[in-house]
């Protein structure tokens, strides 16, 4: 708690002619949007410029445009790709066993963890009848931070009959980590989207471990129609030194959260729910809770849990329902080295 | 109302407001009120039934959970809804009211809050005259808007002349004690134990109305996927005491 609210106090390191210089020479990554969050009630405290490279220098400043469509065959395919380091996306890979047609893509980069100051933006578009499946290749962790905060918007536009598969990596928050993240989902009511966040309490064996020692995660994900009808607003902010995610009712004796939206018609959500059971499973540490979103926008899935590789399973599962109930297909074993 | 009384300035009928409003107060929240605090369990059948919550210790911590939860969501549009009144803003309460909606994560919650904001509204509508609610009733019927309870309440509080903060403790006493009313028939817990808790709660009220009146409809947030995965046990489950 100390720690924060001294930082805006902390002396400028450089003298003033070497920040004029800095100031002045500027350069933005450029012809990508903004992404700022400096109007959000829970960043106040995190709006000091880093004193190492600032806000929105090139390299620091991530953007990448992924866009499917269908070829003039009718497969889906990676149309267009938009990108500024350190964010990376190769080609898209066909290696789905049950559903050999399916994009496959990893989201990469190249800067090792979000550091402060970082600022990201993701704009997936799934066009008509398309589908796609987008993952991470490894965790993304979020450094330790001192001065600033990392931020993140992503745009997933889904249109008429499209479908995405949204499953990254778990994120790691380490010692006084700030994050900050929008989600919006802008989904036709005849298409699908499976978005899926897994977020650990923090690096358990690093030094004597730090466990929900960060110093705030704020993740926001709304969902419209492409007309811009609202149909839900999830946000959760989690402060661990203002209120203990141990605490009962929050995340209780569990470490790892992962969060699911599924935006899907009425008809595929009433089936996938009646399938998903919510259970609290105490000798393998895996809770699960399903429910449906405002507006007969889709399904939410929460998981709670104490083993990665179980809370990921748990998530596959239920995606594969997802994809049962849209495609008739369901998701392949997973890769043993993932 | 405080500093009225500092002041010493007060007037007769500042004297006969702050008697009714306290008396209004009492009334809205008294356990006979139709919409007060009556049995609603919260998930709390689920987590006793499933050894979650089993004694006086676990049901502080559960209870201490769900009244930041509601803090942060419906008592931030209860108080946006408190403003708009007094502005005779009815496009912000109409907001505030489909912002609350959208942030429900639940099936049975936004049932609940919809079937008790109506009923709220009616019950408001027959005490006492108020164009705003009954605009804000007349369009619960043609359901064009949800109509939450936190947001008839904020409406009738102002209404009634009681002011945000008290309003603010109503609804945070409204929580607490519907959950503790709860345990009493399905946690081994007493009445003492009960009242310690609601009496030891109070006084984390006034820091979460500090930040909650800061808040907009857009900064609600919530972060209690434990309570979540119990409401959902709950929905899905076939063993109920209670309305939930």
């Amino acid at each position: 708690m100390s720690d924060r609210s001294d930082m805006s106090d902390q002396p400028d390191l450089h003298p003033p002619e070497i920040k004029t210089i800095m100031e002045t020479t500027k350069l933005k990554t450029a012809s990508v949007p903004e992404v700022d969050f400096s109007k959000a009630h829970e960043m106040q405290p995190y709006l000091r410029e880093p004193d190492q490279m600032y806000v929105g220098a090139p390299g620091k400043h991530g953007y990448l445009k992924l866009r499917f469509a269908l070829d003039k065959d009718g497969k889906s395919i990676l149309r267009e790709i938009d990108r500024r380091v350190p964010l990376i996306a190769q080609q898209e890979l066909y290696f789905d066993k049950e559903m050999p047609e399916m994009p496959c893509l990893y989201i990469l980069s190249s800067g090792g963890p979000n550091v402060d100051g970082d600022r990201y933006q993701q704009d997936i578009i799934v066009e008509k009848d398309a589908f796609g499946w987008v993952s991470t290749g490894a965790a993304t962790k979020l450094a330790e931070m001192k001065y600033n905060y990392s931020g993140m918007i992503q745009n997933i536009v889904l249109e008429e009959g499209a479908y995405l598969e949204f499953m990254p990596e778990p994120v790691f928050p380490c010692r006084h980590t700030r994050f900050i993240c929008d989600t919006r989902l802008s989904v036709h009511p005849t298409a699908t989207v499976f978005y899926s966040e897994i977020y650990m309490g923090g690096r358990k064996y690093y030094g004597d471990g730090e466990m929900f020692d960060y110093d705030i995660l704020s993740v926001c994900s709304h969902g419209e129609r492409p007309d811009g009808e609202q149909l839900f607003r999830e946000k959760f902010v989690i402060d661990p030194a203002k209120l203990d995610p141990r605490q009962l009712g929050v995340m209780g004796k569990f470490e790892i959260f992962a969060n699911v939206i599924v935006v899907t018609p009425k008809e595929n959500a009433d089936k996938i729910y009646a399938e998903t059971p919510a259970t609290l499973d105490r000798e393998r540490m895996l809770a699960t809770g399903i429910t449906t979103l405002p507006n007969d926008a889709g399904l939410l899935f929460k998981v709670l849990g104490n083993d990665t590789g179980l809370v990921k399973k748990t998530i596959r599962e239920f995606c594969s329902r997802v994809r049962m109930a849209v495609k008739g297909k369901p998701l392949p074993e997973e890769f043993p080295w993932r | 109302m405080s500093t009225r009384t500092e002041k010493n300035k007060e007037t007769p009928a500042d004297t006969g407001a702050r008697f009714r409003s306290i008396m209004h107060l009492l009334q809205f929240t008294d356990s006979t009120f139709p919409v007060g605090t009556f049995s609603f369990s919260n998930g709390l059948e689920t987590a006793s039934f499933e050894k979650v919550v089993h004694d006086a210790d676990t049901l502080r911590e559960f209870v201490a959970s769900q009244a930041v939860q509601a803090a942060f969501s419906d008592g931030v549009a209860a108080i946006q809804s408190h403003r708009a009144y007094l502005r005779g803003d009815y496009d912000a309460i109409a907001a505030a009211d489909a912002a609350l909606y959208r942030f429900k994560m639940n099936a049975e919650a936004r049932l609940m809050l919809q079937r008790m904001g109506k009923k709220l509204a009616e019950l408001s509508s027959h005490l006492f005259e108020s164009p705003l609610i009954t605009r804000w009733l007349k369009e619960i019927k043609d359901e064009k808007v949800p109509g939450t309870y936190p947001v008839g309440q904020g409406m009738a509080y102002a209404a009634a002349g009681v002011d945000e903060k008290e309003m603010f403790c109503a609804h945070q006493y409204g929580v607490i004690n519907m959950v503790l009313s709860a345990a009493l028939r399905c946690v081994r817990v007493s009445h003492y134990d009960t009242q310690k808790i609601l009496f030891d709660l109070a006084a984390r009220a006034e820091s979460l109305y500090e930040e909650a009146a800061r808040m907009n409809v857009d900064d609600m947030n919530a972060f209690f996927p434990q309570l979540d995965i119990l409401a959902s046990l709950h929905e899905k489950g076939n063993m109920r005491m209670f309305m939930n």
